[in-house]
């Protein structure tokens, strides 16, 4: 009986670089896959926080305006602790990131995958000011843009990394319904995983698309669906192999 | 084995952990540092999320293995990652900790790090002294780092009638001078440090500028005549602040060597565990900030201190910085033995 096998492994060092996906190994031998915020929605993240402190420091100055010379400098005080120790106080709480960089989605880590340290929280925010030269964060835009985990100096410096905290929607929960049925080949452990993959995706793919990737799998369900429905048997053989026999 | 069979023999597993790790569940931590006893029965066992944690890694080893489907993998990989973050999560600031940063950390850190203290001590006091010199002998000098209209309000400022504003500065004032004191200079020292991650250039810089920037001042008033009034004020303060400056530009200088000279370590590394040591010496040296802009907003501009005693506090206060650097948490030395 002919194996059925879609061809040599990928350059796993290829595959890697195509996406931006980090991995942190963890004590007991599994990689956790982060996935590291790239410039823009970093921008985006900075900007909303920007505007989040600028409308605090207007509260506190309209409550500080008739103080006088007493509310001038409790307002100077204000805006230090607004400039240099509100991205620390709230990437230290329970979300680990600042108010804008938790409406894009994103949170602060170590390299390490965990909850970021205080130590490491303050590096990087006081190192902003390195990121900030020569204007703009141009040093940190700099940075971003030519490294693949997207860490400005403070991030290089700190050890930490920010990544999008939401999981990576999953495609291919349910596979559509079919009859099961044995595939007519042996199949390699990495083209059952092709073909489950496939059978998951099917919903989203037009259905001249599901019907072409199903003929690259002809071999498999020949004997059965030669001029017939391709999809279905190959999603049936998908079925089989998880185990619905 | 099939995926699904699997899924079916470990999903029990699965789920206990995943309800463990869920919000509504995480609340136990608090109730439990409420009243143990209560609710000890509602709080997940630690060495039991801890065990089924180390389940999940296998399982999802095994799976990634055996190519299972994509969302089995992926259910697991997340459980992991949110596992791990509350197995290895590190403790909360502690008050304790603070404690032992300024009793021991902080004066420990700046000894270790003598020779960058040396090094920014020296980019620092040697410009002032240079330009101070300058300005006092060339009293022209200072408008090469200052505009008229900056000189003419030092003058103001240091100037000995009772009409100066050092003379008839209210509490409100010495609250906007505390609050003026606070932004730039913290953020100077900030500066300081951060301008280390250019091989060290960015703190060297800084630490010359400010050090000629004060010296100018200095030697000018001193030449105008005002030299007790500037004097009797910065020597309070200018015990935290000057030694902070220095200790920033020490800090920053510790991330440079890093880049310059990693040792045995890659750069980047060796970047980040001097980040890791020179952090130390910025939670303390920020600490001494906010002395210093205190004294300077409340004690050194208060007029009614005759200037002996400003000076005899300033002594003192440069003596306590120094000892604290000098002989604050030295191990102790082992007791000598009875015989």
């Amino acid at each position: 009986m002919a194996a059925f096998d879609p061809g040599p492994r990928p350059d796993t060092r290829l595959e890697t670089r195509l996406d931006t996906r980090y991995a942190a190994e963890t004590p007991e031998g599994i990689a956790l896959a982060l996935r590291p915020a790239g410039v823009v929605s970093r921008i985006y993240a900075y900007a909303i926080d920007l505007l989040l402190r600028t409308v605090m420091f207007g509260v506190v100055a309209a409550l500080l305006a008739n103080l006088g010379r007493f509310g001038f400098g409790v307002g100077l005080v204000v805006l230090f602790a607004l400039e240099w120790l509100y991205p620390v106080a709230f990437e230290l709480g329970a979300s680990g990131a600042t108010p804008g960089k938790r409406a894009l989605g994103l949170t602060v880590v170590m390299d390490s995958g965990l909850p970021v340290t205080p130590a490491a929280s303050l590096t990087r925010n006081l190192l902003r000011a390195a990121d900030f030269l020569p204007g703009l964060y141009a040093f940190g835009i700099s940075a971003m843009l030519v490294r693949a985990d997207f860490k400005r100096l403070g991030d290089l410096a700190a050890g930490t990394l920010v990544v999008h905290a939401s999981e990576a929607t999953t495609l291919g929960v349910a596979l559509p319904p079919a009859p099961a049925r044995a595939p007519a080949v042996a199949l390699s452990p990495r083209a059952q995983a092709a073909i489950v993959a496939w059978a998951g995706r099917v919903f989203r793919l037009t259905p001249a698309r599901a019907d072409e990737l199903a003929g690259l799998a002809v071999p498999v369900v020949a004997p059965h669906a030669a001029g017939g429905d391709r999809v279905a048997a190959l999603v049936g053989v998908a079925h089989w192999l998880l185990g619905r026999r | 084995m099939t995926p699904l069979q699997f899924e079916a023999l470990h999903a029990a597993a699965w789920g206990e952990l995943e309800s463990a790790l869920s919000p509504a569940s995480r609340r136990w931590r608090w109730r439990w540092r409420r009243d143990a006893e209560s609710s000890a029965t509602t709080r997940p066992d630690r060495a039991r999320i801890a065990a089924l944690y180390r389940a999940a890694c296998e399982h999802l080893a095994v799976a990634q293995s055996r190519a299972y489907p994509v969302w089995m993998i992926s259910r697991l990989e997340s459980l992991t990652a949110r596992a791990h973050r509350l197995v290895y999560r590190q403790s909360e600031l502690r008050l304790g900790a603070l404690g032992r940063l300024f009793l021991v950390d902080f004066p420990g850190a700046v000894r270790a790090h003598r020779l960058h203290v040396l090094v920014a001590a020296t980019l620092f006091v040697l410009p002032m002294l240079a330009i101070g010199i300058a300005s006092y002998a060339d009293p022209g000098f200072i408008l090469t780092l200052h505009d008229a209209g900056a000189v003419d309000a030092y003058d103001d400022m240091y100037a000995g009638d009772a009409d100066s504003p050092l003379g008839r500065r209210s509490a409100a004032t010495d609250w906007a001078m505390f609050g003026t004191y606070i932004l730039n200079n913290v953020g100077i020292a900030f500066q300081c440090f951060a301008g280390g991650l250019f091989f060290g250039v960015g703190s060297l810089y800084f630490l010359a500028v400010n050090g000629a920037l004060a010296g100018s001042v200095a030697g000018y008033l001193t030449w105008r005549g005002h030299g007790e009034n500037f004097y009797s004020f910065v020597i309070t303060h200018g015990a935290f602040e000057l030694t902070g400056i220095v200790l920033a530009g020490a800090a920053g200088l510790v991330l440079g060597q890093a880049l310059l000279a990693p040792g045995r370590h890659r750069r980047l590394a060796a970047l980040q565990l001097a980040a890791g040591r020179a952090v130390v010496i910025v939670y303390g040296m920020t600490a001494m900030f906010i002395v210093a802009a205190a004294l300077e907003a409340f004690w050194s501009s208060a007029r009614w201190v005759p200037a002996s005693v400003k000076y005899g506090v300033g002594g003192l206060c440069w003596l306590a910085v120094a000892s604290y650097f000098v002989f604050q948490g030295r191990p102790r030395r082992a007791a000598a033995p009875l015989r």
